[in-house]
């Protein structure tokens, strides 16, 4: 029997820890990414940790930030804040970023303005950076929001070792209902889930990508003026008690410098409060586990590249048909948005029967999770940003000249959109790591599923509570992608940009 | 002369990697209740000046003095520098907001400025919606709102069609010689020759970079000025002969 209230309470409480992590990562974007544009300083030292954080398995690090969380606050809360931090983690990068070259490309007249006209940094950000993010901060909200259901259920489950917590949510009630053999509920839990998240879409973020991407999405605009009126009442609200404080006060520059050192004093002092609980590391551990991740690194690698691949295949598609099928646009649209997140613990379980029915079965389902964690970057960055850069003067000549079919695509589309394909590979790549320990290992109605690799290495260093030992082995891979990204990736984008980028 | 403002040997060198380039030396100048016109070839370090006037720049030596205790400075922007996402309005209004007033007191000042400039009816426009004359419109009132002692303009009619250019030049005139607005002094970089006689009390000529002062004309032929009288043909040439020395 579906114990209804229970899965509407589930699905209430997983909307909301994603609410909260978005409004923090959100928050977080708007701060991070505005002092990066605006302080050279700031910007030298975040731009390459930020390059690195957005494409390195931040799954790897979870069971650290767990134990972190769960030692630094009272236990519930503590689990608690670490599903949120996960989240964030997941959606929190491409905001960033987008309001970094937001606020960057502003003409420089505009904070002369501010200087002149003696605007304080809350009236500075508040009228000028904040407004100027608006819209890159809606288009990625899109990918974002996805993002952050695909990592939900991971969220909710965490084991580390012998301690498990289970909060209550959506992601919670399908796996323990499958555990139980509730095949009713479980459906019953996936397809609330899937209803929930297409709600969101449809009542919410689509009215607002729509708004400012100027395409048609699926929604429904019945409540959305009514949200829309909230948000910016309570923006104003705060924008305004901001202004004046600052407006009264008039804080001598050298005050408000203390004031943010004072800041970043304390938390630093929170962190090393929790810090110091963790066990040492043993160090003659770490050649073991080097030889370990080098050993487990070339499948993963061939993997990955394998998935990226496929995924710029399919997106490429995508963008096709909705580019030339107008009606097609917003379906193509909504499509994507819901498969895209789809949680990835989900899949193992919801394909059972194909992981369980041949020995091919774990490889195929491992490839679904490993594409669904990273084909909507792809998939999105060629929809919102890529079919935004075709230029109209190439399609009148392709038209004239009666370029058509496979020779449009070869020599107009695809080399149109590849600037936003690379961009996307980049992300989806980095989507693919992280998925790799969602993959690569799991466990599910007793059975344990294998497939080697250095997701598998950190799925089952964290299953026997080696939370060190998955950081260490996360940090180790991190510097094999990092490694990659300086070389194979900085010489396709220099490629993209100097053949591609631009105009003529 | 009461002297309303005074540059003291301001000296400004701008680096770029290893190269240096000096763009001001020793710049001395006192300003009066007076409108004056600083003139100079391109490049030669005018804008830096008034932006060293304004604050948005620190001077390598040398000093600027306000000499009434609370001066404001109001700026008109070559480029009209409105936000997109504020209304007119709003866009004059922010200012004094930032600074202390509530909402509503800063739109009434806002409101005030915004019909001296004869854009009363456009207040709840967006600035995306406007002529590039009326931008530059909201752009002079939004510098008069903060009532100021000193207006700096730089080169604000270079970017408008030459008719627009000619009414918003009288009109800033009409509006100095009334006295309805709180400046007490203009200073104006351009590199219009004409516009310079046909506006300002004073021409300032500076040199090629880096710049000095060359030379300084009174005007003193009564206003409205005629272009094609002799004196004013007269001071032209002079001007020029400045300049080309």
């Amino acid at each position: 029997m579906i114990n209804v209230q229970y899965l509407l309470l589930c699905a209430g409480a997983s909307l909301l820890r994603m609410v909260a992590a978005y409004f923090v990562s959100v928050a977080t974007a708007l701060v991070v990414g505005t002092a990066m544009a605006r302080s050279r300083a700031v910007e030298r030292v975040l731009l390459p940790l930020l390059d690195i954080l957005q494409s390195i398995p931040i799954l790897g690090f979870f069971p650290a930030a767990l134990a972190f969380f769960v030692s630094a606050l009272p236990p519930g809360l503590g689990a608690e804040a670490a599903a949120v931090f996960l989240i964030v983690t997941s959606q929190v990068w491409n905001l960033i970023f987008g309001v970094y070259t937001s606020v960057k490309s502003l003409e420089s007249q505009l904070f002369d303005m501010a200087k002149v006209y003696r605007l304080g940094r809350a009236a500075t950000f508040f009228y000028v950076c904040a407004p100027a993010s608006r819209n890159s901060l809606v288009a990625n909200t899109l990918i974002s929001w996805a993002g952050g259901w695909f990592f939900l259920t991971s969220s909710e489950i965490i084991a580390l070792g012998s301690a498990e917590y289970r909060l209550t949510g959506i992601g919670t009630f399908i796996i323990e209902s499958f555990e139980r053999g509730d095949t009713l509920s479980f459906y019953a839990g996936v397809a609330t889930l899937l209803g929930v998240i297409l709600a969101t879409y449809v009542f919410l973020l689509n009215p607002a990508g729509e708004e400012v991407l100027e395409r048609e999405l699926l929604s429904l605009h019945a409540t959305y003026a009514a949200w829309r009126g909230f948000i910016s009442t309570v923006w104003r609200a705060l924008a305004n008690a901001l202004v004046s404080v600052e407006g009264k006060l008039r804080l001598p520059p050298l005050a408000a410098k203390l004031a943010a050192a004072a800041a970043v004093a304390l938390l630093a002092l929170a962190a090393l409060r929790g810090a110091p609980r963790a066990q040492p590391f043993d160090l003659s551990g770490l050649l073991p586990l080097l030889v370990e991740v080098a050993e487990q690194l070339p499948v993963s690698i061939a993997r990955v590249a394998f998935v990226v691949a496929v995924s710029a295949v399919i997106s490429l598609a995508a963008a096709y048909v909705s580019y030339t099928r107008a009606e097609a646009a917003a379906l193509v649209a909504l499509a994507g948005e819901a498969l895209a997140s789809i949680p990835a613990l989900i899949w193992w379980p919801l394909l059972s029967a194909v992981a369980l029915g041949s020995p091919l079965g774990p490889p195929i389902v491992a490839f679904i999770v490993l594409l669904q964690g990273a084909l909507w970057y792809l998939y999105f960055n060629l929809l919102v940003y890529g079919l935004a850069s075709l230029r109209r003067d190439l399609d009148e000549m392709a038209s004239l000249y009666r370029i058509r079919g496979w020779w449009y695509v070869r020599t107009v589309f695809a080399p149109s959109l590849l600037p936003s394909l690379a961009a996307g590979a980049l992300s989806a790549w980095g989507g693919a790591w992280n998925a790799t320990i969602a993959a690569e290992y799991a466990t599910f109605g007793g059975r344990v599923i294998d497939l080697g690799g250095v997701g598998a290495l950190m799925a089952k260093k964290a299953a026997a509570g080696d939370a060190i030992g998955v950081a260490v082995s996360a940090l180790l891979l991190s510097l094999a992608i990092v490694a990659v990204n300086k070389t194979v990736w900085r010489k396709l984008f220099e490629l993209v940009e100097s053949r591609y980028g631009g105009t003529e | 002369m009461t002297v309303v403002l005074s540059l003291v040997e301001i000296s400004k060198t701008f680096k770029q990697d290893s190269r240096s380039l000096p763009v001001l030396d020793k710049i001395t100048l006192d300003v009066g209740e007076e409108f004056v016109a600083i003139l100079g070839p391109s490049g030669c370090g005018k804008t830096t000046l008034l932006r060293i006037i304004a604050g948005l720049e620190k001077p390598d030596s040398g000093k600027v003095v306000l000499h009434k205790q609370d001066a404001r400075v109001g700026f008109i922007f070559q480029f009209p520098t409105l936000l997109p996402w504020l209304t007119v309005l709003d866009n004059v209004a922010l200012p004094l907001r930032a600074n202390g007033m509530s909402w509503s007191e800063a739109r009434e000042r806002a409101k005030k400025y915004l019909s001296l400039v004869g854009l009363q009816t456009f207040e709840d426009f967006f600035p995306k919606e406007l002529s590039g004359g009326m931008k530059q419109r909201v752009n002079i009132a939004r510098a008069l709102a903060v009532e100021p002692t000193i207006l700096l303009m730089d080169e604000p009619f270079s970017n408008l069609d030459p008719l627009t250019a000619e009414s918003l030049r009288s009109e800033i005139l009409d509006l100095w010689s009334l006295g309805v607005t709180t400046v007490r002094a203009i200073i104006m970089v351009t590199h219009s020759v004409d516009e310079a006689i046909f506006m300002a009390d004073r021409l300032v000529i500076l040199t090629p970079r880096p710049a000095k002062i060359a030379g300084i004309v009174e005007v003193s032929i009564p206003r409205p000025r005629d272009r094609r009288s002799p004196e004013f043909q007269k001071l032209e040439d002079k001007v020029y002969e400045l300049i080309a020395a």
